[in-house]
Parts: structure tokens; C-alpha cells; sequence
């Protein structure tokens, strides 16, 4: 169960980082934007995942990030579900199964991110 | 007499009361700021309601507008809905109609505004008839919705553009907490970074739009620019005087020394006509705009223009 989990989450990363890396408006908005993010699924213990943001494109790796400037958590559902766009971040984020750690104007922009590639 | 309340989520610090007589009738207008805090400011519209003829929403917006979309701004509504026998109305029933009248009145009467003037509009889903009104006179307008709200240094030059963006985000970005996407309370009475984005102010010969939102990061020196905004105190127009800007242009009237806002003019007109908002509609707020006879207030401020 939990190793499939994780390769759904893994594989939504992909797909995130495809979407980011191959929207030119999105870099351009990010371009200033380099941050560490870890992402911690709370049912996943034994995964550790982070993403990189340098100029505008995105990268993530199975391993946990060294003073991440925000840090996600949630269940494992929730956060595949942002990275694959089936949900946004705003709803779990409000009812508080997604906790962000970071700067509010971090965190807003996270938050713009993902609606600019799948905000319809 | 009648009675216009206004509540916002601003800073106390802007409280005031004044007495004005409009079209032979008195009002009493008061304004009473929460500091940021949105179980305040709904407190004082529970607590309020019923015993004003109008209440107007300050700091805050219930709607923002983009290419005849209307995106809820949630803590906006929550706090309309929290008045139950008295008309709340947060300006933007008047806004659109104000604004772009500012905007036609200043190119037609004035020289400030000619199809060559650079815009820096702050944000412009808060105010889209401003916006409209600046490309339809031709100017060259920069929105920084994505600048001044999220802190991205993206700059959006076309009505297009923000439609599209603002199709994407508002109806989410609209149910977080407003506190997150405009500067309420004590953020309001600061400065963040004046260094930041100073490019975007530097390129603009007229910064317009919400007062907040300008001062947010605005460069120590504005020599020869001028700004046409919403509410304004005294202080404000000292701070922008020391920093050489041209002149200052508000919306809306000045009473008792200050500038009010959009909320409290729109509640001041529910509150003549006696009716609800709905009641009135755009061609009802433009009878009633028509009659006041609000026309944009310039203060020369002595700077040197550009």
C-alpha cells in the first residue's frame, strides 16, 4: 500500500514538474523565485521528497531538503491530488489537512503556482 | 439625519467621524477601523445592525471584477452577509462608475492625463473600470495585480492578460483569508521594501490605484510622478509630498480633511435613496452619481513635473 503510494506521489511530482517547466509564462512570473520545499506526507513516513525552484524551473528529488524555505505536509492523497491538479490547494489548505510552513508571500505564490497550470 | 457607518478591516488610526449635507440632507458618517481583525469587524456589523440607514465595508472587497466576470472575495461576503436588516455595500456598486468618470474627467479638463502617460496601476481587478478607461484613452498601463499582491515580478501590460489570470486564480485566491492578499490592520500604517520594484514605479509617470497597494513599495523618491488614487489622509499627502510627487488625485470627495471611501460613498447614496442596493442597480447608482456631481479632487502638491 505504501509503496504504491509513493510511486503515485513520485510520479505526480513528474507530472508537476512537467507542467511548471513547460509553461514559459510560469517561469517567466517565477524567474526570481529560488526556494527549497519539502514535502512530507504524513502517512508516508519513510518517503522524503523535495522540490527545487531555480529560475523559474522546477526540479524534486526523493530526499528530504536541507532548511527547506517552505514545508508541505499532508496525507499522501492530498498531496497527489494538488500535484496532479484534481484538487487545488485551497480547499485542504483551509480546512487544515495541507499545512504550509513558510513565509505568507512564499506560500501565496506556491499556491498561485499550481492554480496558473491548472486554474481553469 | 441619516446615518452611514462605516466598518474596516483597516487600521484604527484612520478613524473619524464627519457631518456632511448632500443634496439638502445631513449625514452622519463615521468610520471605525478593526485593525485586521474580521471577527471585529464582523462584531461591530452584528452589533450595528439595524440602527444605521447604511453600512459600508472598508478594507475589504465583496467582489473583484475582470472582463464581466465577478470573482467573491469569501471573507468579503461573510461580512456583508453578517448585516441582516441594514444595506452593506463594500463600493463596488460605484466604483466602476466613479472611477472610469476620474479617469475620462482628468483627460478631458486637466493635462495630467494624455494617451502618453504611463500607467502603473497598482491592481486592477479591484477596479476594472479605471483600468478599461485607461487603455480606452490609449495609455500605455502596466497592472501589477501579480507585483503588489503576490510579490511576482511579472508585469501584465493587456486586459487579455489579466482576464486570463484572473480566470485562473480569483476563484480560488478568493477563499483564502483576505489577510493573505491585501495588507490589513498595523500592515497598512508600514512600509515594506522601498527598493523593491522601484523599476516598475520609476517607468510610470502616474502610479494609480488602491492608496495600500502604492505605498507598499514605494521608492523613497517619486520626483515628477503624479498618483491618483482612492483614500488619503493628511499624513499620507505629506509623505507624498516629501518624496516629489506632482499631485494627488482621489476619487472621492474630500470631507473634513480627508478622503472617504468608495464603501462609505455607496452607502451614503443607499442611504439617500432609502433603498437597497439591488433596488438600485448601475442605472440607479449612475442617477444618483449624476446628481452628487463627484468630480475627482487635485491637490497640486508643488513638485516638478517629470
Amino acid at each position: 500500500m505504501s509503496e504504491a503510494s509513493k510511486e503515485r506521489l513520485f510520479e505526480a511530482l513528474d507530472l508537476f514538474r512537467a507542467k511548471i517547466n513547460e509553461n514559459a509564462r510560469l517561469q517567466q512570473m517565477n524567474r526570481d523565485w529560488n526556494r527549497d520545499i519539502a514535502v512530507v506526507a504524513k502517512d508516508l513516513p519513510e518517503v522524503q521528497a523535495s522540490i527545487e525552484m531555480r529560475e523559474g524551473q522546477m526540479d524534486w528529488r526523493p530526499q528530504a531538503a536541507e532548511n527547506p524555505h517552505i514545508v508541505l505536509t499532508a496525507p499522501a492523497d492530498v498531496l497527489i491530488g494538488i500535484f496532479r491538479g484534481d484538487s487545488t490547494p485551497t480547499e485542504p489548505y483551509l480546512d487544515g489537512s495541507l499545512t504550509l510552513r513558510g513565509s505568507q508571500e512564499d506560500v501565496l505564490r506556491l499556491d498561485f503556482v499550481s492554480l496558473m497550470i491548472w486554474g481553469e | 439625519m441619516k446615518r452611514v457607518y462605516g466598518v474596516s478591516l483597516g487600521s484604527s488610526q484612520r478613524d473619524h467621524t464627519a457631518q456632511v449635507m448632500m443634496l439638502g440632507e445631513d449625514i452622519e458618517l463615521t468610520r471605525k477601523g478593526t485593525d485586521g481583525d474580521l471577527l471585529a469587524a464582523e462584531a461591530a456589523i452584528r452589533e450595528i445592525d439595524g440602527t444605521v440607514d447604511a453600512i459600508g465595508l472598508g478594507g475589504i472587497d465583496v467582489y473583484l471584477y475582470a472582463r464581466g466576470e465577478r470573482y467573491v472575495v469569501r471573507d468579503g461576503l461573510r461580512l456583508k452577509q453578517a448585516a441582516e436588516k441594514t444595506p452593506a455595500v463594500d463600493g463596488s456598486g460605484i466604483k466602476d462608475t466613479l472611477e472610469r468618470d476620474a479617469v475620462r474627467y482628468l483627460a478631458a479638463h486637466t493635462n495630467l492625463l494624455t494617451p502618453s502617460t504611463r500607467v502603473l496601476m497598482v491592481s486592477a481587478v479591484d477596479r476594472f473600470g479605471m483600468a478599461e478607461a485607461f487603455v480606452e484613452l490609449g495609455c500605455p498601463v502596466v497592472f501589477g495585480d501579480l507585483i503588489f499582491s503576490a510579490g511576482m515580478p511579472y508585469p501584465i501590460t493587456t486586459l487579455d492578460e489579466l482576464a486570463d489570470i484572473a480566470r485562473r486564480i480569483l476563484p480560488e485566491m478568493g477563499k483564502l483569508p483576505f489577510t493573505m492578499l491585501y495588507p490589513t490592520g498595523k500592515e497598512q500604517e508600514g512600509q515594506h521594501d522601498s527598493g523593491r520594484f522601484q523599476e516598475y514605479y520609476a517607468a510610470a509617470d502616474l502610479i494609480a490605484g488602491d492608496w495600500h497597494y502604492i505605498r507598499k513599495y514605494l521608492p523613497e523618491r517619486i520626483d515628477g510622478k503624479w498618483i491618483l488614487t482612492n483614500t488619503t489622509t493628511s499624513k499620507d499627502i505629506e509623505e507624498l509630498r516629501r518624496r516629489g510627487a506632482t499631485h494627488v488625485v482621489t476619487t472621492t470627495p474630500v470631507m473634513g480633511g480627508r478622503s472617504f471611501g468608495t464603501n462609505l460613498i455607496e452607502a451614503m447614496i443607499v442611504a439617500l435613496a432609502g433603498k437597497q442596493p439591488e433596488e438600485l442597480g448601475h442605472a440607479g447608482y449612475r442617477a444618483w452619481l449624476d446628481k452628487l456631481g463627484l468630480v475627482p479632487r487635485i491637490e497640486d502638491l508643488g513638485g516638478t513635473p517629470a
